[in-house]
C-alpha cells in the first residue's frame, strides 16, 4: 500500500492523500469543528467527556481549555486540508483531530468494544477504518 | 480539670491535623482507558509527545491500556494531573484522573 504522509529530508510531511482521501478528512475535521462550536450537536457529549468522575462537575478553566485547544486543532487541520506539505505543528493538528472524529465517531454509535465494532454496518466500517488508516499513517511519520 | 481538657484538645487537633496531611499528600493519577478503535501506533505516539516517555515505556503503557483496559500513565500533583487529562482528551483519547487510593 502507498504511504499517505511521507516525512521529507527538510523535515516536512508530504500528504498524499488523493481528492477522495482529503474529502474525508475535511468531513472529519469539520464534524470536529462544528461539535466544538454546537452544544447540541451528537458529538458535543463525547468531546465533553468528565475529567474528574468523583466530581459533580469539572474545573471549568480545564473544560475551557479543552475546548479551546481542540477547537484550535480543528481549524489548524482545516486550513491547511489542501497543503501539499505539513509542518509537525500542522501534521500533529490533523492527528489530533482525526482521532477526536474517530472516537467521537464510534462512541455515538454505540462502539464501546470489539463486539459491537465487528457488528456495526459495513458503511460505518468502511469508514473507521479509512480513519485508522489516515491516523497510522500520520503516527508512522510523527 | 481544665489542664487535662486543653491537652486532650490538643492531641484531637493534632490527629486532624495529620489525618488531613496525609489525605491531600496522596497523588493524582492520569489514567488512560481501551477504547475498540484507537490504533496501538497512535497512542504510542500521543503518549511520546505529551509525556515525553522514550519509545519503550510509552509502547510498555500502550500494551498495559489494551491488555487490562486501563492504565495509570502519570502521577503527581493535581493540577499537573489535571493538566495531562486535558492534553489527552485533546488528543483524542479516553482519559480521566483519579487519586491514589493508597
Amino acid at each position: 500500500m502507498a504511504r499517505l504522509f511521507v516525512r521529507r529530508r527538510d523535515g516536512r510531511i508530504e500528504v498524499r492523500l488523493n481528492d477522495d482521501g482529503r474529502a474525508v478528512a475535511r468531513e472529519a475535521f469539520g464534524h470536529v469543528y462544528a461539535a466544538e462550536h454546537d452544544p447540541d450537536h451528537d458529538w458535543h457529549r463525547t468531546l465533553n467527556a468528565p475529567i474528574d468522575p468523583s466530581r459533580d462537575s469539572d474545573d471549568p478553566l480545564a473544560v475551557l481549555a479543552r475546548q479551546t485547544e481542540t477547537g484550535s486543532n480543528a481549524e489548524l487541520a482545516i486550513a491547511t486540508l489542501h497543503e501539499e506539505f505539513l509542518t509537525d505543528a500542522e501534521a500533529w493538528a490533523w492527528l489530533t483531530t482525526l482521532q477526536v472524529s474517530l472516537r467521537a465517531t464510534a462512541s455515538t454509535r454505540g462502539i464501546f468494544d470489539q463486539d459491537a465494532l465487528a457488528a456495526s454496518d459495513p458503511e460505518l466500517l468502511d469508514y473507521i477504518e479509512t480513519l485508522q488508516m489516515f491516523l497510522f499513517a500520520l503516527a508512522e511519520v510523527l | 480539670m481544665p489542664s487535662v481538657k486543653r491537652l486532650r484538645e490538643t492531641s484531637t487537633d493534632t490527629a486532624t491535623s495529620i489525618a488531613t496531611t496525609v489525605r491531600t499528600e496522596r497523588p493524582w493519577n492520569v489514567v488512560v482507558w481501551d477504547d475498540p478503535v484507537t490504533p496501538m501506533k497512535v497512542v504510542v505516539v500521543i503518549f511520546k509527545k505529551i509525556f515525553g516517555y522514550p519509545d519503550n515505556k510509552a509502547t510498555q503503557l500502550m500494551m498495559t491500556v489494551h491488555h487490562e483496559g486501563r492504565a495509570i500513565v502519570w502521577s503527581g500533583s493535581a493540577e499537573r494531573a489535571q493538566s495531562y487529562c486535558v492534553k489527552l482528551q485533546v488528543a483524542g483519547l479516553q482519559a480521566t484522573i483519579e487519586q491514589d487510593s493508597n
